[in-house]
């Protein structure tokens, strides 16, 4: 077997460094303006799907100027129009899921009473349980839920194990995932934190 | 070309070597992800078995694992930004997986056993036989548990609604990794000792 110096080693791991890092930040800046153009896309489509369109990415850019417009400078709320011409608000949601961040949009009606729809989504939430909540089963049982009980009082919607709470009303919660118990208790606390915002 | 067929059935990766198991019991709940993680895996494989052959004179055999580990990296990261780029809704699925690559020992394997002692050409259809192989064995397996657990098919639901109403019921288990690793062995034991 040909002997390596020390010498050469070091060279050689340290060239062979270099080379992979200058390629990969070379190739990642160069590609850096579509892949933002595409989380951009994704974000407004996400914001339209939780207002009720269901629009492809490619198209959601173009459909967002028409459909909503920021109310604030950083990218937290929108005002957006529903499919049958009324208007509501978009609110940003971010929280903890059970591996990584989860995040997604809450748009409440005009009047600041129901919430019209959800979008949810996660970075690496368990396939099968926790990254159920991106599903449109679990996302349409949040449509027409109210914010706000019969006395008036803010409970914003709970996300609950079905069966365990009697005290908060059909019309305040959704039933969480069974099996996914930390990224629905993470659901629930983004909602838990609507209200400062409002 | 018949020589670089034994990675599809008698070396498999999977079922005779038995490597590269946790990402097959990962992937295999819906037939997409499975099919596209196999892709990957191919073109990570193909790849970096082609780069570490032609550096193999050069590499000095001390640090010759963290010379592949940096080779097999450098095209994961690649192959994600290619996808995050230009098929952002695959990446999407894959998310975490597309950064496991680095570790299925498939990759790994077939560089200190082929690649080092071989030159590019062999090294790279290797590669490529290995991967095919592994996917084979993915697609099967996805087949089973995304038709048997969710009662669809590259998410098209194949189990008529009829089925459902005469009381039907998808198997919760086929979702879940025990059960394709239960499915790995019964098509490990279907397949038998015989060299074929």
């Amino acid at each position: 077997m040909k002997k390596y110096t020390n010498t050469y080693i070091f060279l050689y791991i340290t060239a062979l460094v270099v080379v992979i890092a200058v390629v990969l930040t070379l190739v990642s800046t160069g590609l850096k303006p579509r892949r933002d153009r595409n989380r951009q896309a994704e974000t407004y489509q996400q914001i339209l799907r939780a207002a009720g369109h269901d629009i492809d990415r490619s198209k959601a850019v173009a459909a967002f100027a028409n459909l909503a417009e920021p109310l604030t400078d950083d990218g937290q709320q929108y005002r957006v129009i529903f499919a049958d011409g009324s208007k509501g608000t978009a609110i940003r949601l971010d929280g903890k899921g059970l591996w990584g961040p989860i995040w997604g949009y809450a748009v409440i009606s005009e009047d600041g009473q129901t919430l019209k729809g959800i979008s949810l989504d996660h970075k690496s939430e368990t396939p099968g349980l926790g990254a159920k909540i991106t599903e449109e089963a679990f996302l349409k049982s949040f449509k027409g839920k109210k914010l706000y009980d019969k006395d008036g009082n803010f409970v914003s919607v709970r996300v609950l194990k079905p069966g365990t709470s009697t005290e908060i009303a059909e019309e305040n919660r959704v039933d969480a995932i069974s099996g996914a118990t930390i990224t629905s208790r993470g659901v629930d606390e983004m909602l838990q934190g609507i209200k400062s915002d409002n | 070309m018949k020589k670089y067929l034994g990675p599809l059935s008698k070396d498999n990766p999977i079922l005779v070597q038995t490597l590269g198991v946790c990402s097959a019991l990962a992937v295999t709940a819906q037939l997409k992800p499975a099919v596209v993680m196999a892709l990957s895996v191919t073109v990570v494989c193909a790849c970096s078995n082609f780069i570490i052959s032609l550096m193999r004179n050069t590499i000095p055999p001390r640090i010759r694992i963290i010379v592949q580990l940096l080779v097999v990296s450098f095209f994961v990261i690649l192959v994600d930004l290619l996808l995050q780029s230009y098929l952002y809704d695959v990446s999407k699925m894959l998310s975490v997986f597309v950064g496991l690559i680095i570790t299925n020992c498939i990759i790994m394997g077939r560089l200190e056993a082929f690649a080092l002692s071989h030159r590019p050409f062999p090294s790279f259809m290797d590669g490529v036989m290995n991967g095919l192989g592994y996917g084979l064995v993915l697609v099967v397996v996805a087949f089973f548990r995304e038709l048997l657990g969710s009662g669809t098919l590259w998410n098209n639901q194949v189990v008529p609604d009829s089925w459902y109403a005469a009381g039907y019921l998808n198997n919760g288990l086929m979702i879940l990794p025990p059960m394709a690793l239960i499915l790995i062995g019964v098509i490990i034991w279907a397949k038998g000792p015989k060299a074929v």
